[in-house]
């Protein structure tokens, strides 16, 4: 029989483990396999690229974001504009690294918020259990039949266009699920028996929901956390693109791309929404990259 | 079965009617009453003082809040959802006119996306490791990170600007009368829409897959002597089957929500972008009544999904 | 080979290589099964009983290979060498099912829920017999009555989830002989099973073996079982067979200190409260970590500087042989 290249595989791990070189290792499993997944450390890689050259932006571009120059109105890339200009003279490239800013703020802080709003309720009702419960779940229920941007759009049409409003519109319209997770964890939680025994010693209710039973379902809230920051920095993108998110005035990723509107933008000056495109999609990947590893490494009933 | 449908609608009617509540709670509260949403401003404009009083207690607005949501229930259940702040259209012809245009846009990407997400899924998850599984994994990654208008947007630019294959936008040419005459129209927006959908339903079929082959009945099935393509498809793709459906009722409200954007990129004359036109514009009834539809339409969706579920599903079917 | 012998292992070893390390989990196994006879193995969790069973039949995961040694079938077309097939080639599924055929531990899950119980066991006549549809309907029914089960032109569209837990024992091993076998992999098929269910599959396990005259592979735990049911006996400990017999040979006149042990762990019926139970000592070795000589030699009474090699196995007898330095002294211990 031909050996197949699993074959060879099996020889050199054989081989190795009779010469005694194979150690069981030590050390966290769930960060080793983390940062054994190639995807999950390219993942890594971009998004520390991306955040950091938002918020170190000053040192990497010396344009203004904001500041308008008649003379160099819709140029095309070159050095002294990497991303060429917009309609009235603006860097496209500092308005990509400012509005990257605003963006990841956005998303990944109605992340963390929702998640914390939705994990602290989450937790106790799902703790707590009786009519407590039965409310939160279904007032949850209420947020979460509605289609999300649509549920977003009715928000925004109600408070108005900002910033602020939008973060809080994000974090109504994201709380359900991350209660949902934390409360069905909870539930299952709260049956065994260390949990019962911690009880039984007289420990004070909230204390076990907070220090012994939320460390053991941080993982799934984790990997939580990362799809709902994809979700939202999509869910700015998508908004300001249609001048419904944040207010056209400040850069942000969604209204970088906003002039894609027009056609004749879209046909003819690329630089000002093709790069910005690009952007927004490495850094959803990488956190979906990340979410995946984090997945994969805190699931405990894989193994390859 | 019957019963189980029965029971199914017994625990989505509270929901529907407190939303509706709620959906009448914010009308009242943005600006505009009753009266001035409710007949048809045109006409409006000619009525004396007196008349107009007489019209509000005639639709109840004299009447307690309590009451006033009855009324305004009952016009919705007949299908009146009053009229629109700008033009004074009524709202349910506007849906009306509007709906054909997104249930096509939105079935056409349901298919596609469940038809390919299911194929590639499987076929990821049956040649787990190989270098078909990780492209898949990677593409099905992209998929579900790229926003979904900037791909339209990179679409039109491609085969409508570039190579002028297929149409920027719009759903009826003049002339156009059948499906088919309208098929160049629907290809871009379908399958930009479908795309996140096709992603999220392959990753999701590639791990249920997964699960479904890793159970020891398909041990049993193998140690029986039977062919790959049986143990395979047979018994392990007929069970992922359920939580592929289940996964597929849980993204509709994405495939609702993300019709409304896509149908802005493409100027598909639906409801989705009505809705944009109708926030821009503050249209409070119109936005109202659209929401209200849309999770209607989701609570629906998922009804539909749950009773699909019961028929795939012996132990969910007979209990 | 005899002609009486139905299936003979000789050496075998069956290596996992999942994480990146490589278990030994099968480390040079023989025995032979007789037409006709029960082989029960038995051996403490994790000495890869059901490596072996699932190694017979090829339904390795696929991190996991058949490193050395044979597997030969002795068919009535001849002798066919199993280990030499293709894992799932046109052969070896020939041979599932038809000619041997295996019961799992967990009939809670080893059955697909989706299926009804005659489906599943037509499934298996579908590919093997060339009855027809009708044909296989009625011989389905019959197989679910020889089992005993009530009822079964009902029973025989029910689902999974509508049978108890040994009536889907009795539908697993319906499907297992609905094809004739003539080798029987039962893996611990009780397990998950009350006792007076237990005593009713193993009665039906006998008929069929004097009826039909197939070779039956049990594997179980189960001391008692082993007592009832067998004909020959082989204990497993880490990889290894440590001694292999008759039944008299084993139970009787155990000359590996792991098999004494292992028979005195057990309490026995009717020898009443007094009774002294030793639980053997130590626990078993991580595979990853084994000792050097003998696998069982740092939780041996027995051990000498000599376990530190790995025994070779010795004949005893025509029947009985054992794998240990020291089975002399056990001998004029016993
Ligand atoms: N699918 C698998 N993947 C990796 N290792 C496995 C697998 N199945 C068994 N093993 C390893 O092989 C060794 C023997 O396992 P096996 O299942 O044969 O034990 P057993 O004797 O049947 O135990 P039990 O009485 O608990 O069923 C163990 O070390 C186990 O970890
Ligand atoms: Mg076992």
């Amino acid at each position: 029989m031909a050996k197949t290249s699993l074959d060879k595989k099996f020889d050199r791990i054989r081989d190795l483990e009779e010469a005694g070189k194979l150690k069981s290792s030590s050390g966290s499993r769930a960060l080793r396999k983390l940062l054994s997944n190639r995807l999950a450390v390219v993942g890594i890689a971009i998004f520390l690229v991306i955040l950091l050259s938002s918020i170190f932006a000053p040192l990497i571009t010396s344009h203004d974001p904001q500041k308008i120059d008649l003379r160099s109105m819709l140029q095309s890339p070159s050095w002294e504009h990497i991303f060429g200009t917009d309609r009235t003279g603006r860097d496209v490239f500092a308005r990509i690294l400012y509005g990257g800013r605003v963006s990841i703020l956005v998303g990944l802080g109605s992340a963390l918020v929702s998640a914390s709003f939705g994990v602290a309720i989450g937790c106790y009702s799902g703790y707590r259990g009786g009519w407590i419960d039965t409310i939160a779940l279904r007032v949850s229920e209420i947020f979460m039949s509605f289609p999300q941007i649509i549920l977003v759009l009715l928000l925004v049409s109600i408070v108005g266009q900002s910033l602020f409003n939008l973060i809080v519109i994000f974090v109504i319209s994201g709380w359900g699920a991350m209660y949902r997770l934390a409360r069905a964890r909870m539930l299952s939680l709260r049956e065994e028996e260390y949990v019962q025994a911690l009880q039984s010693f007289g420990v004070s209710t909230f204390k076990i929901c907070y220090k012994h039973i939320l460390p053991n379902a941080l993982g799934p809230i984790m990997v939580n956390v990362t799809l709902t920051t994809a979700m939202f920095i999509l869910a700015e993108a998508g908004l300001s693109f249609l001048g419904l998110g944040v207010p056209l005035s400040i850069p942000t990723w969604g209204n970088i791309l906003n002039v894609a509107q027009d056609l004749r933008v879209l046909q003819n000056n690329w630089w000002m929404w093709l790069p910005v495109g690009a952007v927004i999609s490495l850094f959803v990947l990488s956190v979906n990259f990340i979410g995946d590893g984090l997945r994969d490494s805190t699931d405990p009933t894989l193994q390859g | 079965m019957l019963t189980f449908i029965v029971r199914r609608l017994l625990i989505t009617l509270p929901m529907m009617l407190v939303i509706s509540f709620l959906v009448y709670l914010g009308l009242e509260l943005t600006p505009g009453d009753a009266v001035s949403h409710m007949i048809d401003p045109e006409v409006a404009n000619e009525v004396t003082p007196e008349q107009l009083a007489q019209l509000r207690a005639a639709y109840g607005l004299d009447k307690s809040f309590i009451e006033r949501y009855g009324i305004w229930l009952v016009n919705i259940v007949q299908g009146n959802f009053g009229h629109s702040l700008s033009g004074g259209v009524s709202i349910s012809a506007i849906v009306l006119d509007r709906l054909p245009a997104t249930l096509e846009l939105s079935v056409f990407a349901l298919l596609f996306s469940t038809l390919i997400g299911c194929v590639l899924g499987t076929i990821s998850a049956l040649r787990r490791g190989s270098a078909t599984d990780s492209t898949l994994t990677v593409v099905g990654m992209l998929g579900v990170s790229i926003p979904e208008f900037f791909f339209g947007l990179v679409a039109i630019l491609i085969f409508a600007l570039h190579l002028n294959w297929l149409p920027v936008g719009g759903r009826l040419m003049p002339g156009d009368e059948s499906f088919i005459d309208h098929l160049p129209n629907i290809i871009l927006p379908g399958i930009v829409l479908s795309l996140m959908m096709t992603a999220g339903v392959m990753r999701y079929s590639r791990s249920a897959m997964l699960d479904s082959l890793s159970r020891e009945f398909i041990r049993t099935a193998r140690s029986k002597g039977l062919p790959e393509w049986r143990i395979n498809l047979v018994h392990g793709f007929r069970v992922a089957l359920t939580p592929v459906v289940v996964l597929i009722g849980f993204r509709l409200p994405t495939l609702i929500g993300g019709s409304v954007i896509i149908e802005e990129v493409f100027q598909w004359p639906g409801v989705g972008s009505e809705f944009i036109e109708a926030v821009r514009g503050s249209d409070y009834p119109l936005v109202m009544s659209i929401a209200l539809m849309s999770v209607f339409a989701v609570l629906m969706a998922s009804l539909i999904v749950d009773v699909l579920t019961a028929l795939i599903d012996p132990r969910v079917r007979l209990g | 080979m005899s002609q009486q012998t139905a299936l003979s292992v000789k050496d075998l070893k069956t290596y996992f290589y999942t994480n990146k390390r490589c278990n030994k989990a099968v480390n040079g196994v023989s025995f032979d099964i007789k037409k006709g006879s029960t082989l029960c193995i038995v051996g403490e969790s994790g000495c890869g009983k059901s490596v072996t069973a699932s190694t017979i039949m090829q339904l390795l995961p696929r991190l996991s290979r058949i490193e050395e040694g044979s597997i030969t079938y002795n068919s009535d077309a001849g002798e066919i060498a199993i280990h030499e097939l293709e894992r799932d080639g046109a052969e070896m599924k020939r041979i599932r099912g038809s000619e041997i055929a295996m019961i799992f531990q967990d009939p809670m899950t080893a059955l697909n829920p989706v299926y009804t119980i005659g489906f599943q066991i037509a499934e298996s006549l579908q590919y093997h017999t060339d009855l027809n549809k009708s044909q296989i309907r009625a011989r389905t029914i019959e197989l679910l009555a020889n089992m005993g089960i009530p009822s079964p032109e009902q029973r025989v569209d029910e689902y999974p989830h509508h049978y108890s837990g040994g009536m889907r024992q009795r539908a697993m091993i319906a499907m297992a002989m609905s094809c004739n076998p003539k080798i029987l992999i039962a893996d611990e098929p009780t397990t998950a099973l009350d006792v007076t269910i237990q005593a009713q599959i193993f009665e039906l396990m006998e008929k069929l073996k004097t009826e039909n005259d197939t070779a039956i592979m049990l594997i179980t735990h189960d001391m008692g079982v082993v007592a009832e049911l067998a004909d020959d006996v082989a204990v497993m400990y880490m990889g290894n067979i440590v001694e292999a017999g008759t039944v008299d040979d084993v139970l009787r006149r155990p000359r590996h200190p792991y098999t004494k042990a292992l028979l005195e762990s057990i309490p026995v019926l009717g020898r009443g409260r007094s009774q002294d139970i030793k639980s053997i000592r130590g626990a078993t070795p991580d595979p990853y970590d084994r000792p050097k000589g003998c696998q069982f030699a740092p939780r041996c009474d027995f051990a000498t500087d000599a376990c530190n090699q790995m025994p070779a196995e010795e004949q005893l007898s025509d029947t009985h042989r054992v794998m240990c330095w020291q089975h002399e002294e056990l001998k004029q211990n016993a």
